[in-house]
């Protein structure tokens, strides 16, 4: 590589691409063919047709998982937005040292695997949990089943994701100028004008992207909902696993691939177009 | 606000610390408070061959993927920061594809791909996968870092008479170093956590621990997972407070900087 500096003036054009071959080889063989053989089995397995993405179509059970996984993937990215949010705010507005433990804590959750996390929302959440012993504690004498429901899976998700969702806006946050704040104020912007007219503006940027990704990650979110979630609210990926685990079903289940791929392609070409696919991922 | 804050707080922090209480329950099954305390798990965790096997499954495939990853990203990484060519951000596109697509997707592929080389159930074939989901987190670290090289170290020391190989390997490289170890470390963690690939193609021969996990909690939720869940926790912990405390140590004015968020874990 030390040769790169002093070649450079001679022969600019060839060394970036040595450098590269490597890569975009094993990138070509090791990912881009099995996606490919992703792509053509939707057509040929178990004959060449377009049946299996006629299924999806037309079918009820495909309809109703695909709209449910889009329901959940809103709903968690609408509450990671509402947790991730005043969080952010907390961090940026309060002493060194307490932003300091948050981004330490932030930065636990983040990196301890999830099915750490998801076995522990089992914990939490389960009949001999604490979260039932508390309800039953208050009165409730039938406490309601909260493992292995919409709530249990949702709920988890929130908390994997929701990270993602405070790094993204507490970055944005952290570069806005205390200056402008006080230049609104003194100029009489108060409480939630100050915030709808200022603040929120300002740190857009994060939300856009904190939003972008944690849709993006919970449409293709497979452990926690097959873990956690009820058997018969399944999400997508669940469902594709499924497909090929059970039933050896690999052209229904590239099919279903396929559409999860393009939806998530098509938001996030449509960001990159916006902001640039780089900055998603800080 | 505040209170929303404080809130959200308790959300995050409680389910990382309930593992730990949870691991030294004398409970068959999930039950919080434990009625009870020992380390009987623990033991069972330490003597037993199905949870050791997978254990030491994923030390290797993680370690395999990392030095597979860094032989590809480390000079990818020079041609693209350091070049300008035709195609360039194209080749830049093509680094983060495999963050873009989501890991069911790509397991399936696989399934088919390397049952066809037959390699599904093999540490190789794990290997081979997860290299692929490694490199764009190795990129972007290192990226970052050769960015923000100061190129004219390098101009100092040639003309002050060193050979490119002694530049780089005299001044590049010990200024890259710290770049070049925590994006190993990224490839690392995100092939020891990578759990739906693995699930479908590492089988019983080449079965990584969070597939072993997976399968145990969709069965019969072991306790044992509440001893891997805090061994797991302790070692986050460790390695997110040391860089805090060695920065503490080295001075007391502690910026409050953290790697860029990746998406490891789906």
């Amino acid at each position: 590589m030390g040769a790169t500096i002093s070649r450079l003036g001679e022969r600019p054009n060839l060394w970036p691409w040595l450098l590269l071959a490597p890569l975009t080889a094993y990138l070509a063989i090791f990912f881009l063919v099995p996606l490919a053989d992703v792509a053509v089995m939707s057509f040929t397995e178990p004959r060449l047709s377009l049946a299996n993405y006629q299924k999806i179509v037309t079918g009820t059970l495909y309809q109703r998982v695909f709209l449910n996984t889009f329901l959940t993937a809103g709903l968690v990215t609408l509450v990671c937005l509402c947790v991730g949010y005043p969080l952010a705010y907390l961090m940026n507005n309060s002493k060194p040292r307490t932003a300091m433990l948050i981004l330490l804590l932030v930065t636990m959750s983040f990196w301890t695997s999830f099915l750490v996390r998801t076995y522990a929302w089992m914990v939490l959440l389960g009949n001999n949990g604490p979260i039932v012993a508390l309800l039953s504690a208050l009165g409730l004498t039938n406490p309601p089943q909260l493992l292995f429901t919409r709530f249990s899976s949702t709920l988890a998700m929130v908390h994997i994701l929701a990270p993602y969702m405070i790094m993204n806006i507490y970055s944005v946050m952290r570069k806005i100028d205390p200056v402008l704040i006080r230049s609104a104020e003194s100029l009489g912007a108060r409480g939630f004008s100050l915030f709808r007219h200022v603040y929120l503006p300002l740190t857009a940027p994060g939300i856009a992207n904190g939003c972008v990704l944690v849709f993006v990650l919970c449409l293709g979110f497979y452990v926690t909902p097959v873990l956690l979630g009820s058997p018969r609210e399944q999400m997508i990926a669940g469902l594709i696993g499924h497909q090929i685990e059970e039933f050896l079903a690999f052209g229904m289940g590239s099919a279903m691939a396929m559409v999860l791929l393009a939806i998530t392609l098509a938001i996030l070409a449509v960001y990159h177009r916006r902001f640039g696919l780089d900055k998603l991922w800080g | 606000m505040r209170l929303v804050g404080i809130a959200v707080v308790i959300f995050i922090a409680a389910p990382l610390v309930i593992v730990v209480p949870m691991s030294f329950s004398d409970a068959r099954s999930l039950q919080f408070p434990p009625p009870g305390y020992w380390l009987g798990y623990y033991q069972a965790y330490f003597t037993d061959v199905s949870w050791l096997r997978p254990t030491w499954n994923s030390i290797i495939i993680a370690a395999a993927t990392t030095v597979l990853t860094m032989a590809l990203v480390v000079p990818a990484c020079f041609a693209l920061v350091r070049h300008r060519f035709k195609g360039k951000s194209i080749a830049d596109l093509m680094m983060l594809m495999p963050l873009a697509v989501p890991h069911i997707v790509i397991a399936v592929g696989y399934y088919s791909f390397l049952g066809d080389l037959r390699l599904v159930h093999t540490h190789l074939g794990v290997v081979l996968a997860h290299t692929c989901l490694s490199v764009p987190i190795a990129f972007l670290v290192l990226s970052a870092n050769l960015k923000g090289f100061d190129r004219n170290l390098e101009r100092a020391a040639q003309s002050l008479g060193a050979s490119p190989v002694q530049t780089f390997l005299h001044v590049t490289l010990p200024i890259l170093r710290p770049g070049l170890v925590i994006s190993a470390l990224f490839a690392f963690i995100q092939s020891f956590d990578e759990t739906v690939v693995a699930i479908f193609i590492s089988g019983r021969d080449a079965e990584t621990l969070p597939r072993k996990m997976f399968d145990s909690i969709r069965q019969e939720a072991d306790p044992v997972i509440a001893v891997i869940s805090t061994l797991l926790f302790v070692a986050v912990l460790l390695a997110v407070i040391a860089p805090f405390a060695w920065r503490g140590i080295r001075s007391r004015f502690a910026r409050t900087a953290l790697p860029a968020p990746s998406p490891a874990g789906r």
